[in-house]
């Protein structure tokens, strides 16, 4: 089962260049049949069947992200969006290519990695804290913002389960933003929250494009690529087919949808 | 994999905070709570005791009989939920590996920790359990210790290693469970390795090159009575350092598959 595996590089440096990517691939082996068992494996390979089929879900990605830049990253369901995001974030290894990531990076694939709905509030905010590398101390010290943001603060020694899904992502989104990386990845974060939260929401990422943050979003909405991006990025079958001004880019997006 | 990383401070973190929660999450919702952590093996004790102790007079001659067993019994649920647990901890924790990138084997080594927590619990009830039978207190005690850390070893080894393969073959934890129903057995466990020997000393000593045995062994040698027999007092010959090699293979190819496999666990799991 030798699998060819492309490089995945972090550094440090004072390169003006934040992220690298040069031919990236990936392709993933989907199981044809149920093939989560020995029984099935050993049937698969007496009889010669290979019991998976490859994939393609990127096919040769180039690009570069420069220092301060807020890039977006649009395209179908299915296009290899979210894929990227994973490998970008060291999640899925490169199958091809080389990766260079240069500056700490901190990664949203998705709001509250690790809540679980049996611990309170409270000690799912230490739990998702140490996720993102904060230590007890730190967590200490910003743990009143975080109720205070979240507006959730007489809800904090409850179990989570006892949360709307809605309280939930408040508070996800109120620890996520107290990461500080050089880069940010974020996935369709952006859409939480009743519209008062949602003004607070866009506070933060119009917040991150002043202070020159880099950031990589993937979405959906054109309006916030139009707002906050500096550049979007359009992927469609596994390949980039525009990338450039926000703008004109989310007008071929809207053209392939229709 | 370089030393630094290996425990730099996030890893530490991380480690900290998801062994606290698995140990939290074990008894959430249970009237006793952590008080099970003593209950279960003193309960398996009790059951053991009266059947083999009582009922099958099994162990008269050795002293302090009942203390010998009890600390048997706690070592082998330690060794069983060390790996048990180890084991299944990527795919339990399958969530967290789909959406953030670190050291896979922070999750394994987190909930086998647990397990570590839950073994110190009880040895405590052991020391109680040896005032109240007699044991004499003796520095010897400390010497138990490099046995308990092989028996860890041991086990984190075979976590690594059938844990790697568990991500895709799920039989995995089902053939585990039952293979660990048949090593009860080969153990001296409920049963003194003396009656053993009295019948077959070959038996005697190729059950004592299972590092398992040979560990709870040294264990009860050091802590209870030095009438126990040892693989260093029994095995005369250089294959005595069998049961140690075992441990240091077992963790090294465990080590090895788990690095190797460990880029596609994201993707499997």
């Amino acid at each position: 089962m030798k699998r060819e595996i492309g490089t995945r590089t972090e550094l440090h440096s004072e390169d003006e260049n934040a992220i690298v990517v040069k031919n990236l691939h990936k392709s993933f082996r989907l199981p044809t049949e149920q093939a989560f068992g020995l029984k099935q494996a050993f049937f698969n390979r007496l009889k010669g069947i290979k019991g998976y089929k490859d994939q393609n879900v990127l096919q040769g990605l180039d690009f570069t992200i420069k220092k301060g830049e807020f890039v977006g990253i649009i395209g179908r369901n299915g296009s290899g969006k979210s894929t990227l995001l994973k490998i970008l974030a060291g999640i899925y290894y490169p199958e091809k290519g080389e990766i260079t990531v240069n500056g700490t990076l901190v990664p949203f694939i998705e709001l509250g990695v690790g809540f679980n709905p049996d611990l309170t509030g409270r000690e799912n905010v230490y739990l998702n804290g140490a996720l993102l590398g904060f230590s007890n101390e730190e967590m200490d010290a910003m743990y009143d913002d975080i109720w205070e943001f979240a507006e959730l603060r007489d809800f904090q020694d409850q179990k989570l389960k006892n949360y709307s899904s809605g309280m939930q992502v408040r508070l996800a989104f109120s620890i996520a933003i107290r990461a500080r990386g050089d880069i940010l990845l974020l996935d369709e974060v952006l859409a939480v929250g009743d519209a008062a939260f949602q003004e607070k929401c866009n506070n933060y990422f119009s917040s991150l494009h002043k202070k020159k943050q880099t950031v990589v979003l993937v979405t959906h909405s054109m309006t916030d690529v139009r707002k906050y991006c500096d550049r979007a990025i359009l992927i469609e079958n596994g390949k980039i087919i525009q990338n450039g001004d926000p703008k004109t880019v989310a007008k071929a997006y809207l053209n392939l949808l229709s | 994999m370089n030393i630094p990383r290996v425990l730099n401070r996030k890893n530490r973190i991380l480690l900290k905070e998801l062994t606290k929660t698995d140990f939290k999450l074990r008894y959430q919702g249970s009237v006793l709570g952590y008080l099970w952590a003593l209950l279960r093996p003193l309960m398996m004790f009790a059951i053991l005791y009266i059947v083999f102790a009582k009922l099958l007079k099994i162990g008269n001659d050795i002293p302090h009989y009942s203390v010998y067993l009890l600390c048997g019994i706690t070592m082998w649920s330690f060794f069983t939920e060390c790996t048990s647990q180890g084991i299944q901890a990527i795919v339990n924790r399958g969530d967290l590996l789909r959406k953030i990138s670190f050291p896979k084997y922070i999750v394994v080594v987190s909930a086998t920790l647990t397990a570590v927590i839950n073994m110190l619990i009880n040895v405590v009830v052991i020391i109680i359990f040896a005032f109240i039978n007699g044991v004499d207190f003796s520095l010897s005690w400390l010497l138990a210790i490099p046995a308990i850390f092989e028996l860890y070893i041991l086990s984190l080894g075979i976590a690594f290693l059938l844990g790697s393969i568990n991500v895709k073959y799920r039989d995995v934890t089902s053939i585990w469970d039952v293979l660990m129903q048949a090593l009860f057995y080969a153990v001296p466990i409920i049963y003194p390795l003396s009656l053993v020997a009295e019948t077959s000393v070959k038996a005697a000593k190729i059950i004592l090159l299972n590092p398992i045995a040979q560990a709870i062994q040294d264990i009860r040698y050091n802590f209870i009575t030095h009438e126990t027999i040892t693989a260093w007092n029994y095995i005369t010959s250089p294959v005595v350092v069998v049961p140690i090699i075992l441990t240091i293979l077992t963790l090294i190819a465990g080590s090895m598959v788990f690095r190797k496999r460990s880029k596609f666990f994201a993707e499997e799991v």
